[in-house]
């Protein structure tokens, strides 16, 4: 076989070709770290995903310093948590899997892409330095409403990230000379300690305490207010603890009127006397810790 | 000294197709007229797409978006190019051999049998339009389970299929036949490429196969409760990146056997293109886990060694584009050019042949670089499923491919019809309109991808976030897909115009002979070894065993046969046979009730 | 139309035989292309790839710095 001169030449130029791609591709995987979505997770029945450990409830979570784990359900036609929330400067690892059909998780302007196949995990760890928000995209046809699937991803500071979790229950309506409670539970999801201030504002009135939650705990206080000094009316009030807020408004009235509602009230007022009193126990707990 | 080329003998010299093959003429003109069918319905269903994404022109509801899409990918991929090459390697067979086949009932037959697929696909996925009727195939091309379609669509792919598997029976038979007449003589070059292709499509079809009869099939009749996801898709892929070189390989035969032809020049070299068909051959198949570098439950090892063979399915494409280009040149040297670039001047210009088939090798050209990265594992991340796949399957089987056939279309209807071109100036005009228009396209498409535009998206305009261009807009990348794509409609309008217009026209005595490019390095250059058929399908097959063996044990071992529901198969290496037992045992199911299909319209999509 | 092949092959002015037919012309062409080849390839992977960031990584090596 007489093979041209130049056409060997040829040959020889497409084999480097071939050869320094195959090159580069190694130096990403080796030498830059880069690794594909593979087998190591197990696989998971899709029936299942609800009663699971870590796609129950699907969430971040907060397991290292500066290391997260997201895990994430895709399905028709969207994605939970939605939005994502995790710090810039960290180290997050996704968990993605889907409930139904095959779909991807594709975050827009970035290389984290994903197929998401139903029985399958697919696993990423991502690296986010900067604080941005991406949107995440469905890249493979799931469905008539393919194209309405979509989801952010919100990188915020490292200052300004927590995993705090504010929830006050609080009474809609009492009669004056009645003690207004607020029950103030705080969790911290995060592995540090969560030291903060909650403050209640109830008319002219503002209340103070000083918490702190122990990572991966729920601390619980409860501001009391004397009606007497609200006087009748309408009382718009608000619990804040750094970033966040809660409001309500307090209806004062002399007399509360039908029974219907007294039942309703004391089956509330019931409820409420048990979590005072669990309340109690926790907050001192918090407060023998400092 | 110019070599003696081996003159080829024609049944009459100088005759045309028609003349020398009057019936097969017939069958390959009737494969053609339903290639360009598809390609018509197929283009149409294109221009809207470009449209209704990029929100220039909406008048469907986005959900039917899917319908148009799934019908413009069956109908385009499968369809168009399948018929018009089966009717190519007709042509190439009974041309080369100079011989009939050896029974045209045979031939009609899988022509019907490839027909009566088309109709069974076509039924429900067009059902889809239409709430009247409860039946439908949004599914896409790839299928993918759990989406499921109406199993007439299933069981059409599989009719359309045989019809295939039996034309390549046709194809054998006839070498079988010439060979037992002219035991001492090589393969002549275009039957050597219509034999590798089809081994190549045998051993690739496989897994399509398999993934309908044992898997899809059964479940979208109820037969099984469950699928393993990514089993499917993983034989999807067996099947679904070989399929690529099914429609390519027709293109490169064009390229090797008529493009030096029109150039006025002789191939280069006979050997290096049985070379470039055999390494496609053995490299086809095992390279599909390339298109599932992002799937979970895959290792990176495997995903690794799909990658290497995907690179080295590189060689036998850049072989080609020097023996093509080097064709070409020897051709317009002949014409009387110069210098290092002056004598791509000299070439015939104001052919549409050559001037089709010559933009479609500049696009695969740059198809080939896209493909390059496609094929790369970790950069994958960033473009899979993006619109960059898009504008890349856009030049190779839009462009290389559906160019080239447009093109050689100028030159083989006058052959199978005897009537004379209807309008060459016009057919000049349409190949160029089809090479700007999906320079548009597939560029912006190529850059809409790398901001993370996906594919396959009826509406990629989200409400959370916009895509973020660096350099343009993506005002400007919509704009252009939306020209190309109503540039390359009008480039298609004018390729019917001519199609019709050659069909009513008169017959004509002076059409040019039948035949195809000599070479300057014949045959007989060419080691024996090359033409030995047998022993390079062995090898085809034992690279597929290495490189899918245990990526599909792994799976299953995984994910269980029949999906996540079921418990794990337990697989180890002496569970192959039992795993062959199943398969067998779901195949005969589905046989058997194939028969009663025709009044059960059970099933619909069912995400 | 009908010569459509035909005139083109009439235009030929000289024949040239396997031992006197250099393709320098496409030496030219070809070199071009793998000189294009392999400019885009490096834009593609090292600008355009992990420019792109963040991307997947592994736990090998967790601080990258990129061209």
């Amino acid at each position: 076989m007489n093979i041209h001169t130049y056409e060997k030449l040829w040959l020889v130029a497409a084999m480097v070709l071939i050869v320094g791609f195959i090159a580069t591709i190694t130096y990403g995987s080796v030498g830059l770290g880069i690794t594909m979505v593979g087998d190591q997770q197990p696989t998971i029945e899709p029936s299942e995903i609800s009663d699971d450990e870590r796609f129950g409830e699907p969430r971040v979570e907060h397991v290292g310093e500066n290391e997260y784990e997201a895990y994430v359900v895709a399905q028709t036609f969207a994605f939970s948590p939605d939005p994502i929330e995790v710090p810039a400067n960290s180290e997050v690892t996704f968990y993605v899997t889907a409930r139904d059909v095959i779909h991807s998780f594709s975050v827009a302007g970035t290389n984290i892409n994903t197929m998401v196949i139903p029985g399958e995990i697919a696993e990423m760890t991502v690296e986010f330095d900067e604080p941005g928000e991406y949107g995440i995209v469905c890249n493979e046809y799931c469905g008539s409403g393919h194209h309405d699937m979509e989801g952010m991803l919100h990188v915020v500071p490292e200052d300004e990230f927590d995993m705090t979790e504010l929830s006050v229950d609080a009474d809609d309506e009492l009669e004056l000379g009645d003690e207004a409670a607020f029950n103030v539970s705080v969790e911290n999801r995060m592995l540090d300690d969560l030291e903060t201030t909650a403050t209640l504002e109830i008319g002219d009135e503002m209340l103070e305490e000083e918490l702190t939650v122990a990572g991966g705990d729920l601390e619980e206080t409860t501001f009391t207010v004397d009606t007497t000094d609200l006087g009748e009316g309408e009382h718009d009030w608000t619990v804040a603890i750094d970033n966040y807020e809660e409001s309500g408004t307090l209806t004062v009235v002399e007399e509360l009127e039908t029974d219907d509602e007294n039942e309703d009230d004391d089956g509330d007022n019931g409820s409420d006397g048990d979590d005072d009193e669990n309340d109690d126990g926790e907050t001192d707990g918090g407060e023998d810790d400092e | 000294m110019a070599k003696p080329t081996e003159v080829r003998t024609m049944s009459e010299a100088g005759s045309t197709y028609i003349d020398a093959f009057p019936a097969e003429a017939k069958v390959v003109r009737a494969a053609f007229y339903s290639s360009f069918l598809a390609l018509a319905i197929g283009g149409l269903f294109g221009v809207v797409q470009t449209l209704h994404r990029t929100d220039v022109y909406r008048f469907m509801d986005s959900a039917d978006y899917y319908t148009v899409l799934t019908a413009h990918g069956v109908l385009l991929a499968i369809t168009f190019t399948i018929f018009f090459l089966v009717g190519v390697f007709t042509w190439a067979i009974t041309t080369s051999l100079d011989r009939g086949v050896e029974d045209i009932r045979f031939t009609w037959a899988w022509y019907g049998l490839m027909v009566l697929g088309t109709a069974l696909v076509a039924i429900p996925i067009f059902a889809g339009f239409t709430d009247s009727i409860d039946m439908s195939a949004s599914v896409l091309f790839t299928f993918y389970a759990p989406l499921q379609a109406h199993p007439l669509f299933y069981l059409g792919l599989v009719l359309f299929v045989v019809g295939t598997w039996l034309a390549g029976v046709d194809w054998f038979r006839s070498w079988l036949a010439w060979k037992a007449e002219n035991p001492d003589e090589r393969i002549p070059l275009p039957t050597f490429m219509v034999l590798t292709t089809t081994l190549m499509w045998y051993i690739a079809t496989l897994g399509v196969a398999i993934a309908i009869l044992a898997f899809l099939l059964p479940w979208s009749l109820g037969l099984i409760d469950s699928v393993n996801p990514l089993l499917t898709r993983t034989l999807f892929w067996f099947f679904g990146h070989p399929v690529v070189y099914f429609w390519l390989m027709p293109a490169y035969m064009m390229w090797y056997i008529m493009l030096p032809k029109v150039s006025g020049g002789k191939l280069f070299s006979d050997p290096l293109a049985r070379v470039v068909f055999v390494l496609f051959l053995i490299l086809s198949v095992p390279t599909g886990i390339h298109h599932q570098y992002l799937d979970p439950g895959i290792a990176e090892g495997f995903k690794f060694i799909a990658m290497t063979n995907t690179m080295f399915l590189l060689l036998p494409s850049l072989l080609t584009a020097f023996t093509v280009v080097a064709s070409m040149e020897h051709g317009a040297r002949q014409r009387g050019g110069e210098g290092y670039f002056g004598w791509l001047k000299a070439l015939p210009w104001r052919d549409p042949v050559f001037t089709g088939m010559a933009l479609a090798g500049l696009m695969f050209a740059a198809a080939g670089f896209s493909g390059m990265i496609n094929a790369g594992m970790n950069i994958n991340y960033l473009v899979h499923n993006t619109f960059w796949v898009v504008g890349h399957f856009h030049l190779t089987v839009g462009t290389a491919v559906a160019l080239t056939f447009m093109a050689v279309t100028y030159w083989f209807l006058p052959q199978v019809t005897g009537r004379a071109l209807w309008n060459r100036s016009v057919a000049l005009v349409q190949v160029v309109l089809w090479f700007v228009g999906m320079t548009f396209m597939s560029n912006a498409m190529h850059r809409a991808g790398l901001l993370g535009v996906p594919r396959r998206t009826a509406e990629p305009q989200y409400d959370g976030f916009e895509f973020e261009a660096a350099v343009g807009s993506v005002g400007e990348l919509n704009a252009q897909i939306a020209l190309g794509g109503i540039l390359l409609t009008l480039s298609l309008a004018l390729f019917f115009a001519n199609v019709v217009g050659t069909a009513f026209n008169g017959k004509s005595d002076s059409l040019p002979a039948n035949g195809y490019a000599e070479t300057l390095s014949g045959s007989e250059d060419a080691p024996l070894v090359l033409d030995n058929l047998k022993l390079w399908t062995a090898i085809a097959v034992v690279l597929v065993i290495f490189a899918y063996t245990f990526p599909i044990l792994s799976i299953v071992d995984r994910g269980g046969l029949f999906g996540p529901d079921v418990n794990p198969f337990p697989v180890s290496l002496d569970t192959l046979p039992v795993l062959g037992l199943v398969l067998e045992q779901y195949v005969t199911t589905a046989l058997a009730t194939a028969g009663e299909l025709t009044g059960s319209i059970v099933t619909e999509v069912t995400p | 139309m009908t010569q459509s092949t035909e005139s083109d092959q009439s235009d030929q002015i000289r024949e040239i035989g396997h031992d006197e037919y250099d393709p320098v012309g496409t030496l030219a062409l070809i070199g071009l292309y793998f000189l294009i080849l392999v400019l885009l390839w490096f834009f593609m992977y090292f600008v355009e790839f992990l420019g792109n960031e963040p991307t997947v990584t592994g736990l090998l090596l967790s601080v990258v710095g990129l061209a």
